[in-house]
């Protein structure tokens, strides 16, 4: 077989996007996975487009890439449950409404919309939200979609159009140049395959990825459980998403545990709970503290789930890169290129990252500014 | 011994599974069309399955459907059913009450 003239390596969410807008633009992709498509964060996910992650590029990113989604809807093979829900954030003190009200000037300066309720109209939209609550907020242009259907609808995408996807393969090196300047392989444990492009969307494995071609990327896991709720009436949850005011501040890196609620109802009509952000390695292990913890505060929020039964959890690693923007670039060895970072925004924005990463190997201009999503970042600060 | 024995829980199935429109999970409702489709466009494990068919995502999560599946896929890829992995399993093993798992700390403190 001939080579390929991109290796993507990565089966998530970010690597399938690559795959697919790579294929698109006629390059011959080779995706390499180490498990299945679709085998880690972002079957981790709850499958919220999350549109109000500041700063203001991730917006910018989030924005773009839901049109994309939209985009892409029509051209997939099967539904992928994508829908629009809007969010909404609670305050439970009136120190947590006082500091969403702030969040919410940053957000609109950086062109969010968002509408500030108070308990009473809170509680009139969602009648099964305590009304012991000091009031939210109503994000409408968020969205929703089914994170493995997604996923594994654009690997069959990217197949269609010529992407070769090689699952059950583990990269084990990366081969350059003899000036060490360019890409020249990929080594896997099912033989080596010469490409001129790599494409590094391991996600949370991106980091040891990136040492086998001597980049320093400084992404490392963060884990997250979920909670899984059996089926409950559409009506239990008008607006699919709701979530603590203070799931952007669980956001920073300060803390090694954080958890804020997060309840999400599917379009199958079960709940998924969350959230959590853990610093704990590469373990994937459910931590009952901190499933218990979550439960205790959806169940403040919605007294309701008390009654209701959990029928699984798992916990999954998401990518996280210190300064909380995703990195999609070139880098120092021609031919590299990093789609990693992008912590609990993956699903959101898989398209556009993965559109960007295409225009940047075709060297066409990029739809939305990319300099400060340089990987050079970091080795600025060293 | 279990590849011959239907009964244990590795055991392979002798049921003739054949009308498309019979259900494989029944938590789900999900129908042997829809895991042959999803098997024929490539899902080869248990877990594949589940996650493009909802097949095993139910109440008793996979316990009595699994062993359909893997069945199925075994047949589709000639392989020996035992070579053909459960699904993951995750905790809690039964339906449990949210109030439940939220007092975990306080149950085990005390």
């Amino acid at each position: 077989m001939a080579n390929p003239d991109v290796v993507v390596i990565g089966g998530g969410i970010i690597g399938t996007c690559c795959a697919y807008y790579l294929a698109k633009e006629g390059l011959k992709v080779t995706l390499i996975e180490r498990g299945e498509i679709c085998s880690e964060a972002s079957k981790s996910s709850q499958g919220h487009l999350f549109l109000w992650e500041l700063p203001e590029i991730n917006i910018e990113l989030a924005k773009a890439s839901k049109k994309l989604y939209w985009q892409l809807n029509e051209e997939l093979d099967f539904d992928i449950e994508l829908r629009n829900t809007g969010s909404m954030s609670i305050a439970d003190s009136p120190q947590d409404f006082d500091a969403l009200k702030k969040t919410i000037e940053e957000l609109r300066n950086a062109g969010v919309s968002c509408e500030l309720l108070d308990s009473n109209e809170f509680t009139k939209a969602e009648p099964n939200v305590t009304p012991d609550i000091a009031g939210g907020a109503y994000f409408p242009d968020d969205g929703q979609l089914n994170p493995l259907l997604a996923t594994i609808a654009i690997a069959q995408a990217a197949k269609k159009l010529g992407a070769e996807l090689k699952t059950k393969t583990e990269v084990t090196g990366i081969e350059l140049s003899p000036d060490k300047s360019k890409v020249a392989g990929v080594q896997t444990d099912n033989g080596k395959i010469s490409t001129k492009y790599i494409v590094n969307a391991a996600g949370a494995w991106s980091a040891p990825i990136g040492e086998m071609a001597g980049i320093n990327i400084p992404v490392v896991p963060r884990k997250g459980n979920l909670i899984v709720v059996e089926n409950v009436p559409d009506d239990f949850i008008n607006c699919k998403i709701i979530i603590a005011s203070g799931y952007l501040d669980s956001l920073k890196g300060d803390n090694e545990v954080a958890v804020a609620a997060n309840v999400q109802q599917t379009k199958e009509g079960n709940l998924l709970l969350g959230s959590s952000r853990e610093f704990a390695g590469f373990n994937k292990e459910v931590n009952p503290e901190v499933i218990s913890e979550i439960a205790k505060r959806c169940i403040r929020f919605f007294p309701a789930l008390a009654e209701l039964h959990t029928i699984r959890s798992w916990a999954g690693l998401r990518p996280y890169s210190p300064d909380m923007m995703p990195i999609i670039s070139d880098s120092p060895i021609e031919g590299f290129y990093v789609a990693t970072g992008h912590e609990g925004v993956g699903i959101t924005m898989g398209p556009i990252t993965g559109k960007l990463i295409a225009q940047l190997i075709t060297e066409q201009k990029t739809e939305l500014p990319v300099e400060q999503l340089s990987v050079n970042r970091f080795a600025k600060q060293s | 011994m279990a590849e011959n024995n239907p009964r244990t829980y590795e055991g392979t199935s002798d049921i003739k599974i054949e009308n498309p429109d019979m259900i494989i999970c029944r938590c789900e409702e999900i129908t042997l069309k829809e895991i042959q489709q999803a098997i024929s466009e490539g899902a080869m494990s248990v877990n594949e399955v589940k996650r493009r068919t909802r097949a095993g995502m139910g109440l008793c999560q996979g316990r009595s459907c699994s062993r359909l599946v893997r069945k199925l896929i075994a047949e589709h890829t000639n392989q020996k059913f035992g070579s053909i992995k459960p699904g993951t399993a995750r905790p809690p093993v039964r339906p449990l009450p949210l109030k439940l798992l939220a007092s975990l700390e306080e149950d085990s403190n005390g």
